[in-house]
């Protein structure tokens, strides 16, 4: 049995198609019970136009090409794309079909134009908070312009992936980082080696692998020469998401969580950017660790990392989160903390990091302007709310100054306010 | 930059065949039996409830357009007298009635051409029974060949509709 014939996606009747065949036998019933020929003759093209476009329309699967990209800054998402058919067709009759992620609201209708035999599209979104969102892939069908049959268009296309967090955090690579290793530093590191910064050429030796020789220069030479790098590392940051629930509920919970991983996939690009090493560490019931590393592999391994961070179901004791990092990361790792405070029983994870030698700085994404905008009761009572509201976590950050710097997160576009406080002299000696 | 859909004419879009299904429906009206204005008010209000539909219905109700034009038109069908004319309204009707599902305004311009090859099955097939019917003896005859052709496209479609994978072309393993 051929592939078209066994695994691949059948023509599908839509509703339209039986509407017009029921019709179509119920006249011609009502022809032959009343012996009237006009009900036959009506009949007979309903009863014929699904099988007809089923014949008239592609004869197996088609398949297309697609091509997605997501575009525009800040709070808006362009996101754009074309799909191209493999095969002989016309766009004309495919239909596109764009999943929107949650947490993007519709800004403009979307747009479409067909040329031959590609479909080009625009979807224009607007993102609440800063996130980072996959866009599932494209899917397209084909369905003919009677609207009776359907057929799946095969498409090799892969998730598009949208982030956004605050521009500031682009400056935040700057910041100077703890060393935790022997030779990296501020200054370039001496040691060479076969990643990092070009360094200089050097005569090859048996064991150097092909990509290291420099082939345009040893054909100049006439004898093999071997590039050289120096790893250059400025220094080590932890990001480390806090991914236990609260009493804030599961809703509250997972829009504090996706802006935290928003700032941490900024950060984490920035200090990449800088040839920093970035770990990254989500304690949800356990700890689940990217360790440190550089390059542009691992800044795929982080921003995975961050995709697959979802919110735990049990709240652990923040002691565990401690003592599970210490197993992957040195002591003295500069650590910022990506934490909501919601609670004293999961704001207590500073002590234990500092207990076990991390310098920590601790970014809180505030609840309260994503309360605020829920409004359920009168003005005066929201007022009063508020203010309890904000007394309550300026105590709950007051707790947590006492053990590290903490910065109050609440313009959520907006990390000017935490990337200066970091530039600070004050900050380095914090730890 | 997207370019405007090729043709789309805002409002205009559709009119064409919205324009004809009228027509179609009035004339199969009018060659009808009966109470001729009251046939004619109710096909008539009946193809319009249907454009309206299509045309601004949201896009739980627009599904439901062509109902009530089929519905219109089978009225006209069931009430119609015997004759070739009646029959031959009724087969045009059927098709102007499908090249109006394949003009969508709200689907991509040009798709009555788009359509032209399923449209030209069910009108090569209407063309063919009328004919039988002209050049066969009047009488119950023109109904027996109808429906005999009738039978057979039933069992056809029931044939077809269940086993979609007919339709498939297997690939060539070697091109």
């Amino acid at each position: 049995m051929s592939e078209a014939a066994s695994g691949a996606s059948p023509l599908e009747w839509q509703p339209r198609a039986f509407l017009l065949a029921a019709s179509g036998a119920a006249l011609l019933l009502l022809g032959v019970a009343a012996r009237n020929p006009a009900p036959l003759f009506l009949a007979l093209p309903l009863l014929l136009a699904a099988p007809a476009a089923a014949f008239a329309g592609p004869r197996s699967p088609p398949s297309a090409r697609v091509d997605t990209r997501a575009e525009g800054h800040g709070a808006d998402v362009l996101f754009r794309g074309s799909v191209t058919l493999r095969s002989d067709g016309r766009a004309g009759d495919l239909v596109i079909e764009c999943d929107r992620p949650p947490g993007l609201a519709e800004s403009r209708p979307p747009r479409e134009g067909r040329s031959g035999a590609t479909v080009t599209f625009e979807r224009t979104w607007k993102i609440r908070e800063p996130a980072i969102v996959v866009v599932p892939p494209v899917r397209a069908r084909w369905r003919d312009p009677m609207g009776l049959v359907e057929r799946a268009v095969e498409v090799e296309a892969s998730p598009t992936i949208v982030e956004r967090y605050p521009p500031e955090v682009a400056r935040i690579g700057s910041v100077p980082l703890r060393r935790t290793m022997l030779l990296p530093g501020e200054s370039r590191s001496p040691r060479l080696g076969s990643a990092g910064e070009f360094h200089g050429i050097r005569s090859a030796v048996p064991s150097d692998p092909p990509r290291r020789i420099n082939w345009r220069a040893s054909a100049r030479a006439g004898d093999y020469l071997a590039n050289e790098y120096e790893p250059d590392r400025t220094g080590d940051v932890l990001l480390y998401l806090d991914a236990r629930p609260s009493s804030l509920g599961p809703a509250l919970d997972e829009r504090l969580l996706g802006i935290s991983r928003a700032a941490a996939a900024g950060i984490a690009s920035s200090f990449l950017r800088e040839k920093a090493r970035v770990g990254l560490a989500v304690f949800g019931e356990f700890l689940d660790v990217v360790p440190l590393g550089m390059g542009r592999a691992h800044a795929q391994r982080v921003r995975e990392g961050l995709l697959g961070a979802r919110l735990a179901d049990v709240r652990a004791p923040s002691e565990r989160g401690a003592i599970a990092a210490a197993r992957y990361f040195r002591p003295g790792v500069t650590t910022l903390l990506l934490s909501p405070l919601a609670e004293a029983s999961t704001a207590d994870l500073v002590p234990f990091l500092r207990r076990r030698g991390y310098p920590v700085v601790v970014l809180s994404p505030s609840p309260i302007p994503i309360v605020a905008a829920e409004r359920t009761l009168s003005d005066e009572e929201e007022a009063i709310v508020a203010r309890l509201a904000r007394l309550l976590r300026r105590q709950r950050l007051a707790e947590s100054w006492r053990y590290a710097p903490t910065i109050d997160w609440e313009d959520y576009w907006s990390l000017a306010g935490f990337v200066s406080f970091l530039h600070r002299p004050l900050t380095r000696r914090a730890g | 930059m997207i370019p405007p859909a090729p043709g789309r004419g805002g409002r205009l879009a559709g009119a064409m065949s919205d324009a004809l299904l009228l027509v179609a429906a009035g004339l199969f009206a009018g060659v009808a039996g009966g109470d001729r204005a009251l046939l004619l008010a109710g096909t008539l209000v009946a193809a319009g409830l249907g454009i309206l539909l299509r045309r601004f219905g949201g896009a739980r109700t627009r599904p439901f357009a062509p109902v009530p034009v089929l519905g219109g038109l089978g009225l006209a069908a069931v009430v119609s007298p015997l004759g070739l004319v009646p029959a031959l309204a009724a087969g045009a009707a059927g098709l102007v009635f499908l090249l109006w599902l394949a003009d969508d305004p709200h689907r991509p311009a040009r798709g009555v051409r788009r359509a032209g090859a399923g449209l030209l099955l069910p009108a090569l097939a209407v063309a063919m029974s009328w004919v039988s019917a002209l050049l066969l003896p009047p009488g119950s005859a023109t109904v027996g060949v109808a429906a005999g052709l009738l039978a057979f496209a039933i069992g056809a479609v029931a044939f077809l509709v269940a086993r979609p994978r007919l339709f498939d072309r297997e690939e060539a393993l070697t091109s």
